[in-house]
């Protein structure tokens, strides 16, 4: 750099400053050491993990921590509610929570859990959606809860049976399911009307198709019958319906399905709804914000979006049944549970314990449901007199329940077991709906990286 | 490049921007400055070059401003040799060391070890990885949306510091002139810069809203629909883009600003004499002394541009369907979202060895442009 | 510019280049048509850089209502300061907001005086490897921080720095910008002070401080604005190492407003945006005259 060396002995300065870059190369390489991950080898197989099940802790033995801390994005806007929560499980047992947003959505918040899992920041209670949950298992982040469940008294079997098999793997629950939902059509009752429309939600796709001719006069400029926004954790959701709609499916087990006619027979539903019919839009940002402010006349939303609709919402906000397509229909659920860490003490770990089954009871999910409209988690909710009052009043909160009930399936394994194929469908789910790629094309550029994802990430774990 | 400045030239400030030797600014041109962040580990927003100043360097006061080390050095080994020397080095290792052991800690040894990362499969998050020797590179190398990050990077970089310079030199020209107000023209013009570039991003998605924003509503006055800024390629990058010029365009203007202002007075007037119109003196005497000032905010502009990020993350995270996403912003999907660390230390690596070669190009230019001066 | 001349008839000062005689007519005629169009871009440059700053104001005054109406609402109905309100009670604006303030105090603070004490062992002791060292220094400039921050991150997490102050400030403490920015003015300061103080008596610590630093106030300005400017809006490090909202700095805060999970309320948003962006405005209106000389001086000598 400097071109002023001094005159004279040049030979032995560049010696010296070949020595003094030589040692500092190697300090830096010495301090290059410490942190970092361990390297197992060639084959890759971790050894953690099995450490955690050896052990069977128990629980009477252990004195619950007195302060935990947990990380959630309160689905639903549900900060207050939460907090509510929080204080009445305070009174109960004494001991504090500590209530940290951990990120905007279920994604940041798992994003944030992945990069902190080697550190002592990880929280006490972590949300886990229904596409992230199975990674934390796979990485060994989480620990199994049936035992301390049991211990705690949470009465399991009182779950939703579909709700809480969500998270069963291994003949263990890494999870309990907490804010869950279904998506649910949303549809503006005055404007039905005002088409001289059923009140009702189209039972078929193609009933839809045809109600778009009464409604779309209706609709003020730059509106439309329907609209909907993609994203992460949102797009391959909703999606489920479509394509299952017509036959087909993300995967078979493990196997990819997307090549299959159905399959593609459901994206190009979903290309000509947008381009061909011209029956939906895309919302730019938020389709709920778009109904509730009256620009589209009907949407899928999450049930937990419900409390927020009725609020925002002028007119009277009508839920109904994902419509069917022509080989039939159903909904995958979503929404999100909550998990403990596997790393933390089993004080820690026994306090969670004791939080999540508070937080899970009969009296406290009923007062979640209604006030976010997720579904109450457990049977005994559903049929407790909160509730019971809540849907007599408001009966669109019972929608989502109902639909449980009645057409729930469980969602294609590719999109919940593999890390990262949510994301790669949801951007094959955009590119159709955005750029009208054609959707055998859109499903094969992203249908090789799912599988390499597949066999990075799930396969030697199996 | 400077030979043409005579000490006491016009200037504002006359003495310190009067001469400087070409040697000290080969050094300091030499240094591509990059983002003025201290290396503070996370990129500090979209554009933080650095200040002019860095570039030319403060000319030294005296011709002999080679011969302190020399004179030093004589004072040193003259009287009290040994013991002197022994202080020297504590003193030094007093005042320098701290600073060189947080850029041991912080800055080389991450480097080596990132080197080293990109060499493993490694899911962030997990206790165990999985070398992979140059596996990662392979990938990347070959994925299928490589093309698209290098080609968004391009487009980005080009646009930004493309876009930057020219409007930037017309502002400093507009600037330069006598029209009052320009004061509080340049203040406004500059305040963007020192914003945060998160906080730009967040206040510019709301101008852009395709229904409630001020672009769509000024949009409707010339008679334009409004493109669907969020959604609808290639709008967002194009958005992204405004964006980026619009928090770095005083900066630029104000470096021109600089430069224009020690372009002597008697060469414009000579020209002037000649009867060359101020397009003519602009183009033929104007812009080729302010070539090295160019010459530096291309560079610097171009390593600020290929960091940013604020405005990415707080805009439209890469999406729709990668189409902001530059290279930059690749890295950080890739490490934070998708958890592949392994994968997204090998793209940094890259990134890493594209700045290397931008500065050294630079470098060569600069000693080209000193001797042609 | 001096411009000698005296005034001529035109609208604006005379520019010098009218000093010399000159036929009168075309180039006077086409200089006196420009000035409108001067004023013209002028005023239009403000407006485009200037105007997003003042809706932001102005949106963050407005009610839900008077955000999303169609046609645009140009001024709200009152100065209302309810989406403050609401910001600081959804963030801890307040916490965030001395986070900041004492993290880019401290920060820009201890960085100066790195750069300082780092450039004056440089330029006025002899020890040996000295050229490696700055070499080394200056080295760093080149390395952008993307390709450190997942190491860091590991390390810092490690030391246990996480969701800490000193996780935020620590790692990018070193200086090599400032370091080289004061390296380049020491070399121009005139040796025979501090020789004299020398044989006075005075060590390299009075040196630096009685002497050196004085000296170099312009540089010094031109540091420290940089670093608080860089400290204050830094965005990446402190959104990965801090999770915990009452620990986190000012723009990073602004994440947690942005809630996808239901209607971005603009209001709120830009409300904490004012807040984010308010101080460093100010500081650098306050100081806007030596940021800019600091970052002008002997910039383009060229």
């Amino acid at each position: 750099m400097s071109h002023r060396t001094a005159p004279g002995r040049p030979a032995r300065r560049r010696r010296a400053r070949a020595a003094a870059t030589a040692l500092t190369a190697a300090t830096a390489l010495a301090l290059t050491a410490c942190a970092g991950p361990s390297v197992a080898g060639a084959d890759g197989a971790g050894t953690a993990g099995d450490d955690a099940a050896a052990e069977a802790v128990d629980w009477s033995a252990v004195e619950p921590a007195s302060e935990i801390t947990w990380w959630s994005n309160h689905p639903g806007t549900s900060q207050e509610i939460e907090q509510e929560l929080i204080d009445r499980f305070e009174e109960e047992s004494g001991i504090t929570v500590d209530l940290v947003t951990a990120g905007a959505n279920y994604d940041e918040v798992a994003q944030r859990f992945q990069a902190a899992s080697q550190t002592d920041e990880l929280p006490d209670v972590v949300i886990a959606s229904d596409v992230w949950w199975f990674r934390y298992h796979l990485n060994d982040q989480i620990m199994p809860l049936d035992d301390v469940l049991e211990f705690v008294e949470a009465d399991a079997d009182d779950f939703q049976p579909a709700l809480y098999a969500d998270y069963e793997y291994d003949d263990q629950h890494w999870a309990v399911p907490y804010a869950r939902s279904t998506p649910l059509f949303y549809y503006n009752k005055d404007l039905w009307t005002a088409a001289g429309l059923p009140d009702r939600g189209p039972e078929t796709w193609e009933e839809l198709e045809q109600w778009d001719a009464s409604l779309k006069p209706l609709v003020p400029a730059g509106g439309s019958t329907f609209g909907l926004s993609t994203g992460p954790s949102w797009g391959a959701w909703w999606f489920e319906n479509m394509i299952w709609g017509q036959g087909g499916a993300y995967s078979d087990g493990f196997d990819l399905t997307l090549d299959t006619e159905e399959a593609v027979a459901g994206g190009q539903f979903l290309h000509d709804l947008f381009h061909e019919k011209g029956v939906a839009t895309l919302s730019a940002d938020d389709a709920m914000a778009d109904f509730s402010s009256g620009l589209i006349a009907s949407t899928i939303g999450s049930t937990g979006s419900l409390k927020g609709a009725l609020d925002a919402a002028s007119f009277e906000v009508g839920t109904a049944y994902l419509p069917d397509g022509p080989a039939g229909g159903g909904t995958p659920t979503g929404g999100t549970g909550l998990a403990i860490p596997s790393s933390k003490s089993p004080e820690q770990q026994l306090a969670a314990a004791m939080f999540l089954a508070f937080l899970t009871n009969t009296e406290n999910t009923a007062y979640f449901s209604q006030n976010t409209g997720y579904m109450p988690v457990r049977t005994s909710a559903v049929e407790s007199d909160t509730m019971t009052a809540v849907y007599a009043a408001t009966p669109q909160f019972r929608t989502a329940v109902d639909q449980l009930a009645d057409k729930a399936r469980p969602q294609d394994d590719a999109r919940v077991f593999i890390p990262g194929a949510d994301a790669l469908l949801n951007e094959a789910i955009e590119r159709i709906v955005i750029e009208g790629t054609d959707p055998a094309e859109a499903f094969a550029s992203i249908a090789p990286r799912i599988e390499t994802a597949y066999a990075e990430n799930v396969e030697p774990y199996l | 490049m400077t030979s043409v400045l005579t000490p006491g030239s016009s200037g504002p400030s006359g003495a310190p921007r009067g001469s400087a030797t070409p040697a000290s600014h080969h050094r300091a041109a030499a240094v591509p400055t990059a983002a003025p962040s201290d290396l503070t580990p996370s990129t500090s927003g979209p554009a933080h070059p650095a200040p002019g100043a860095s570039a030319p360097t403060t000319p030294p006061a005296n011709p002999t401003s080679s011969s302190p080390d020399r004179e030093v050095q004589a004072l040193h080994r003259g009287r009290l040799g040994a013991r002197r020397r022994r202080r020297n080095v504590l003193w030094a290792l007093l005042l320098a060391g701290p600073n060189l052991v947080l850029l041991l800690v912080f800055v080389y040894r991450p480097l080596l070890q990132s080197f080293y990362l990109s060499t493993l499969q490694w899911n962030l998050g997990s206790p165990v990885a999985r070398p992979v020797g140059l596996g990662n590179y392979v990938e990347w190398f070959t994925a299928p949306t490589t093309g698209r990050v290098v080609t968004t990077t391009l487009v980005f970089t080009l646009a930004t510091v493309g876009g930057a310079m020219v409007l930037g030199l017309g502002l400093a020209l507009l600037l330069n002139r006598r029209l009052r107000g320009r004061g509080v023209a340049r203040t406004v013009a500059f305040a963007p810069y020192v914003l945060s570039g998160f906080a730009v991003g967040i206040l510019w998605l709301f101008m852009f809203d395709p229904r409630y924003g001020l672009v769509q509503e000024l949009l409707g006055w010339v008679g334009v629909a409004s493109p669907q800024w969020y959604t609808q390629r290639p709008w967002p990058l194009v958005m992204i883009v405004v964006v980026y010029l619009w928090k770095n365009l005083g900066y630029v203007a104000l470096i021109y600003l600089a430069g224009l202002q020690s372009v002597p007075q008697d060469l414009k007037d000579a020209a002037a004499l000649d009867g060359a119109s101020s397009a003519r003196t602009l183009r033929s005497i104007v812009l080729p002394l302010l070539t090295p000032t160019t010459f530096f905010l291309v560079v610097t502009m171009l390593l600020a541009s290929l960091q940013s990020f604020d405005i990415i993350k707080a805009m439209t995270q890469g999406g729709p369907l990668g189409s902001t996403t530059t290279l930059m912003y690749s890295i950080y999907e890739e490490s934070f979202v998708n958890g592949r660390a392994g994968y997204a230390s090998a793209v940094a690596t890259v990134l890493f060895l594209v700045l290397l070669a931008v500065t050294a190009v630079q470098m060569r230019f600069i000693q080209r442009k000193v001797h042609y001066a | 510019m001096s411009a000698v001349a005296p005034a001529r008839p035109e609208t604006a000062p005379a520019t010098p280049a009218v000093l010399a005689p000159r036929p009168s007519g075309a180039p006077r005629a086409r200089r006196r048509a420009l000035q409108p169009g001067g004023y013209l871009a002028l005023v239009l440059a403000t407006v485009v850089l200037g105007a997003p700053l003042a809706w932001m104001v102005l949106a963050s005054m407005k009610t839900p209502a008077e955000l999303y109406t169609v046609p645009l609402q140009w001024l709200p109905g009152s100065v209302n300061l309810d989406n403050y309100a609401q910001a600081a009670d959804s963030i801890p604006l307040g916490r965030l907001l001395l986070n900041s303030v004492g993290i880019t105090v401290v920060g820009a603070g201890l960085k100066v005086a790195l750069g300082l004490t780092c450039a004056y062992a440089l330029v006025f002791l002899d020890f040996p490897f000295k050229k490696v060292v700055f070499g080394l220094v200056i080295a760093t400039l080149m390395i952008p921080p993307q390709i450190t921050i997942i190491p860091n991150y590991t390390l810092v997490a490690s030391l246990g720095w996480l969701n800490t102050y000193q996780g935020i400030l620590v790692p990018g403490l070193a200086s090599a910008f400032g370091t080289f920015l004061f390296r380049q003015h020491f070399l121009t300061l005139p040796r025979s002070i501090l020789e004299a103080a020398e044989l006075d008596g005075a060590g390299h610590w009075r040196k630096l401080w009685r002497f050196v630093v004085p000296m170099s106030t312009p540089t010094l300005a031109a540091v420290a604005l940089v670093s608080v400017v860089t400290e204050w809006n830094d965005y990446l490090w402190p959104f990965l190492v801090i999770d915990r909202p009452d620990k986190m700095t000012l723009p990073v805060g602004l994440t947690l407003l942005q809630n996808t999970d239901g209607m971005t309320n603009w209001g709120v948003l830009l409300a904490a945006t004012v807040v984010v962006t308010l101080p460093i405005l100010v500081v650098f209106l306050v100081l806007q005259r030596r940021l800019v000389a600091g970052l002008t001086a002997g910039a383009v000598t060229g």
